[in-house]
């Protein structure tokens, strides 16, 4: 995308103690080649399996009409027609809240009766322009649209009204949590941990609502989605010698050079390295485990790791979650992909020939599979940037 | 007496192999071998790719003497039989 800015986005969700699935629903989505993310979160009538029925089609419509740059009272006109008509209140409702964004930093909230955004600079509420616009058919519900340039370090905040309202019903927060209660602690996170990550930040939102609630149990669905404006966190990963000897030198430079954090997974890309370098690389026994080889240390390298294994179980941590209470070099290779914005893969694509031996004990894929399905899961999934090249 | 090098090679044939379980030597060796020898795991040394066959690890290397398919008692044995040699030496 852009050298400038880039935008991250974390969210974080609660259902309602008594149901199974969640009222509310989150939608996020890059559009690379406008450099622009759309978010959109949506509190159905009620709650369960109907509430979530109303949400999750309403964020859907929602994102393509944004996408394809609709008129909005007519998009929302239409989404609110298309809403099946609930059996005992006879209406169809669902409320939103749209975040659309561009890398430059316009930026453009749309909001329909959920609590109204926090958009947060320099460690205040900053109040964008905003104006109020509603349909012909629907002069009840009003749409607040909010313009402004976004900076950066800049954080918008839209949450569902189980947050505002958490707490309601119980004695010590009668009115529930309130905006102002909200803001509070949104501030103290800012303020304490200025470069929060806006996951850390939605679920930090989350969990203190919780704890207004009776009993810690959530008497509504509460959500959060946390969009901040941030320089992107760069990360090399090099993984395999490259097809032509000739080239290791240039691989070598290319992580020397980087401006970024970086990665090696493989031990014959690690011994090119150290060797093309001058390094000296020795093992980390502080990542011992029975099931994935140690990693190493070599100066100015982030991580080092072997190759196909650790790879391997990576992608099963991506699709499965991370296992927190292990410190192998898998769950550190998982972490630091998780925790960069911008990832360059650099994929020797010599084929180790020891790998294919049918003797091996247990099957071991070819690295190019193995890194295509890891960069397509951090794609889609964790909505990273990524670009690959074969050497 | 110099401590004996054991060399584990931490490659991913070798590990899959069984190399992990070697390791172990590292944290839990026979106490009386425990302070006479001193273990590091190392990548691949190219036992597997110069000849001696993919499927022949893990490879360990006691002194500088290869040893083939590895386990745990086949590399104990090795450093006892090195001390017993030392020691006859110096008688």
């Amino acid at each position: 995308m852009s050298d400038s800015l880039f935008i991250e986005i974390g969210s974080c969700q609660e259902h309602k103690a008594s149901e199974s699935c969640f009222g509310d629903a989150i939608l996020s989505k890059k559009l690379p080649e406008e450099q622009r993310i759309i978010s959109v979160l949506s509190d159905g009538l009620g709650s369960g399996v109907k509430a979530n029925i109303l949400s999750s089609m309403t964020t859907r419509m929602a994102m393509k009409f944004v996408e394809s740059d609709l008129d909005l009272v007519r998009s929302a006109e239409v989404m609110m027609q298309a809403l099946p008509v609930c059996q005992i209140r006879k209406i169809s409702y669902a409320t939103f809240s749209i975040i659309d964004a561009t890398l430059e930093g316009k930026t453009r909230v749309y909001e329909m009766d959920n609590p109204q955004c926090f958009v947060v600079r320099d460690f205040q509420q900053y109040h964008p322009a905003h104006h109020e616009i509603s349909s012909e058919n629907w002069k009840d519900r009003v749409i607040n649209v909010y313009q402004f340039v976004a900076k950066e370090e800049d954080r918008i905040i839209i949450m569902s009204d189980g947050v505002t309202q958490a707490g309601l019903g119980n004695p010590k927060y009668p009115l529930g949590w309130q905006r102002d209660g909200v803001w509070k602690l949104i501030e103290n996170q800012v303020r304490r941990h200025p470069h929060i990550s806006a996951k850390d930040l939605a679920e930090a939102i989350v969990k203190e609502a919780l704890t207004k609630e009776k009993d810690g149990k959530a008497g509504d669905d509460i959500s959060c989605v946390v969009v901040y404006y941030r320089r992107p966190r760069k990360l090399l990963l090099l993984s395999g010698p490259p097809f032509d000897e000739e080239k290791d030198h240039e691989i070598a430079e290319m992580i020397d050079y980087y401006d970024g954090k970086t990665a090696i997974c493989g031990g014959t890309t690690a011994n090119i390295i150290e060797r093309e370098l001058c390094l000296k690389c020795e093992m980390d026994k502080t990542t011992f485990d029975p099931n994935i080889p140690m990693a190493s240390i070599m100066p100015g390298i982030d991580l080092v790791t072997e190759g196909i294994l650790t790879l391997t179980e990576v992608y099963r941590m991506l699709k499965e979650g991370i296992d927190e209470d292990k410190d192998n070099a898998a769950t550190r290779l998982a972490k630091l992909l998780l925790d960069s914005d911008k990832i360059d893969f650099v994929i020797g694509t010599k084929i180790n020939e020891a790998h294919q031996d049918p003797n091996l004990p247990m099957e071991l894929d070819i690295r190019r599979n193995i890194v295509k399905k890891i960069f397509r899961i951090l794609q889609s999934k964790f909505l990273k940037e990524i670009t690959v090249k074969y050497v | 007496m110099e401590k004996i090098q054991v060399k584990i090679c931490a490659g991913t044939a070798c590990f899959v192999m069984g190399a992990p379980q070697i390791q172990a030597l590292e944290f839990s060796a026979p106490e009386d071998l425990a302070d006479k020898i001193e273990v590091t795991e190392v990548r691949c040394m190219n036992h597997c790719s110069q000849g001696k066959g993919y499927n022949k690890g893990p490879f360990v290397e006691v002194n500088g003497e290869v040893i083939e398919e590895a386990t745990m008692e086949k590399v104990v044995a090795k450093i006892r039989d090195l001390i017993a040699k030392e020691e006859e030496e110096k008688c």
